[in-house]
């Protein structure tokens, strides 16, 4: 074959081989065992900004200092001639937050001394990731709340209605209770005299309301159990959200604890939004729970600046989209991969259950077969997005 | 309608859920018959035909879904009403015999005059349908 043949072999061998690691989504570097770059793709570019000829002869961990950490290992791999596999990578946080893996090959060919560096970005992967965790913890927790709810609710029946009983039965108004005290000699108006300076009338109602109290807090943990079709309707979520707003506006906690009056509301709602399917009554609930929750974290942290909700609805991938945001003091990463957890709450002992948004959680993603997430970076807010299919539960 | 003249059958594997309900049904002068199990409410319900039966859910034995279809194939003029500790969704029989979400109580019973109230209105309807 002439020269000038090989030669043309080559660069289309060359060219070819260039093209499938420009079709690649991954980001593909050959670096020598300093991190010198030899060959880069296209992904590299799109990524860094930086030109294939531009990045030919630089040190790879100057050009993406994100990965500099891991591309130490470099040498290593070349001299062990054994990869670095599925190292995860953060970078970024808040909405910036995102995550890549990494992956260093040793090159096994003539071009020894050098390695191949290939990154993907999994930010997608991690929160679907991440989702279904949460979705099969709370599958478990939904599990042991409902088998605990069953036993716990029979001991309380008896304590309630017991006590119900015993206020009954030294009742004044009941003829029996009469007769039964004059057949043991006694008066039932000296009892009931005598019960009530020993304050035993109050004791009876404090039993009945730490009851119910209880009882409230089952009742709601039972919500994650299986759940009756309680009826559904068609509704504009325009409509819907308005009419929590308005809600939000006559609750007591809201206007006096949040001081809601004073939050700046923002509405942006989508003109091509069809109405969707819901249980009105279980969505307004979730909604009202997440502006309050937002309301109180922006009353607590005494901002400064104007507190403000922001509502907005659109259709997202054929599902209708509510985004609550708020730009209050926001939460960290550790709170917010546990603020839909029954019982996990931020506040001190005693305020509040922390069943709110885990109840708001179950009612979503069990009860309409929908998704809710929280979005947030301390001190720049939060914003909790819901998305609903529009034929409801399907 | 006397009180005394409603007869009232309840049905729980829970003793002192037994107790505590049929103290406050004897206090408001209603004939209560208690039993702990469905087998044993299927031998007198034939017997005392009931204005209402009160079933838990979760029997010993048949549970309560199973005895009250059948329950009602001997007494169909019985009102059911079902107190269950768990959420629980009525099922296409249950349907069948009429009965409806309203019918599903669940424990505990914050307050027990209102299901003296339900009582009270259930014997109301079964003696207008009678």
């Amino acid at each position: 074959m002439p020269h000038s043949d090989i030669a043309k072999q080559v660069h289309k061998h060359k060219k070819t081989l260039l093209d499938i690691l420009d079709t690649l989504p991954s980001i593909i570097v050959r670096v020598d065992r300093n991190g010198r770059i030899n060959l880069v793709n296209r992904r590299f570019e799109q990524f860094s900004g930086i030109t294939a000829a531009e990045a030919k002869g630089k040190l790879l961990q100057t050009l993406i200092p994100q990965f500099a950490g891991e591309l130490q290992q470099v040498a290593v791999v070349i001299d062990c001639k054994s990869p670095l596999t599925n190292a995860r990578i953060q970078s970024g946080s808040g909405a910036n937050l995102r995550y890549y893996s990494l992956q260093i090959y040793p090159l096994d060919s003539d071009v020894s001394g050098m390695a191949v560096i290939r990154i993907d970005d999994i930010t997608e992967h991690v929160r679907i990731e991440d989702i279904m965790a949460q979705t099969e913890k709370m599958i478990m927790i939904s599990g042991m709340a409902a088998g605990m709810a069953h036993e716990i609710n029979n001991p309380l029946g008896a304590i309630l209605q017991h006590a119900q009983n015993i206020e009954r039965r030294v009742s004044a108004d009941i003829p029996a209770n009469r007769k039964a005290a004059a057949e043991v000699g006694a008066d039932l108006d000296l009892i009931r005299a005598y019960m009530q300076k020993r304050g035993i009338f109050d004791f009876i109602s404090h039993i009945r309301s730490a009851g119910i109290r209880a009882s409230d807090i089952i009742s709601n943990m039972l919500h994650f159990s299986r759940r009756c079709d309680s009826g559904t309707e068609y509704i504009k979520l325009s409509e819907l959200l308005d009419r929590v707003v308005e809600l939000a506006g006559t609750d007591y906690d809201m206007k006096k604890k949040y001081d809601f009056p004073r939050i700046e509301l923002q509405r942006f709602y989508a003109a091509d939004l069809p109405p969707v399917q819901m249980s009105v009554t279980e969505i307004e609930q979730v909604v009202l729970n997440v502006i309050k929750n937002a309301a109180e974290a922006m009353a607590d942290a005494g901002m400064e600046r104007q507190p403000r909700i922001t509502l907005r609805t659109r259709l997202s991938e054929g599902m209708a989209q509510i985004d609550i945001e708020d730009n209050g003091p926001g939460m960290d990463e550790a709170t917010r991969l546990r603020i839909f957890e029954p019982f996990f709450s931020t506040k001190e002992v005693g305020v509040g259950t922390g069943l709110g948004l885990s109840v708001a959680y179950a009612i979503v993603t069990k009860g309409h077969h929908g998704l809710i997430e929280a979005h947030s970076r301390p001190g720049a807010g939060s914003c909790f997005t819901i998305k609903l299919p529009l034929k409801g539960r399907g | 309608m006397n009180n005394a003249d409603i007869k009232v059958l309840l049905v729980d594997d829970d003793e002192m859920i037994r107790d505590c309900v049929a103290a406050y049904l004897e206090d408001e002068g209603f004939s209560v018959y208690c039993v702990a199990s469905g087998e044993e409410a299927l031998q007198l319900i034939a017997a005392i035909r009931p204005a209402v039966c009160i079933s838990d859910m979760r029997l010993s034995g048949m549970n309560g879904e199973e005895f009250i279809v059948t329950a009602h194939t001997l007494s169909p003029e019985t009102c059911y009403l079902i107190h269950t500790g768990m959420m629980y969704c009525l099922s296409d029989e249950l349907h069948a015999i009429g009965m409806s979400a309203d019918d599903v109580l669940l424990k505990p019973i914050h307050d027990l005059s209102k299901l003296v109230n339900k009582i009270k209105q259930c014997a109301a309807i079964r003696r207008c349908t009678q």
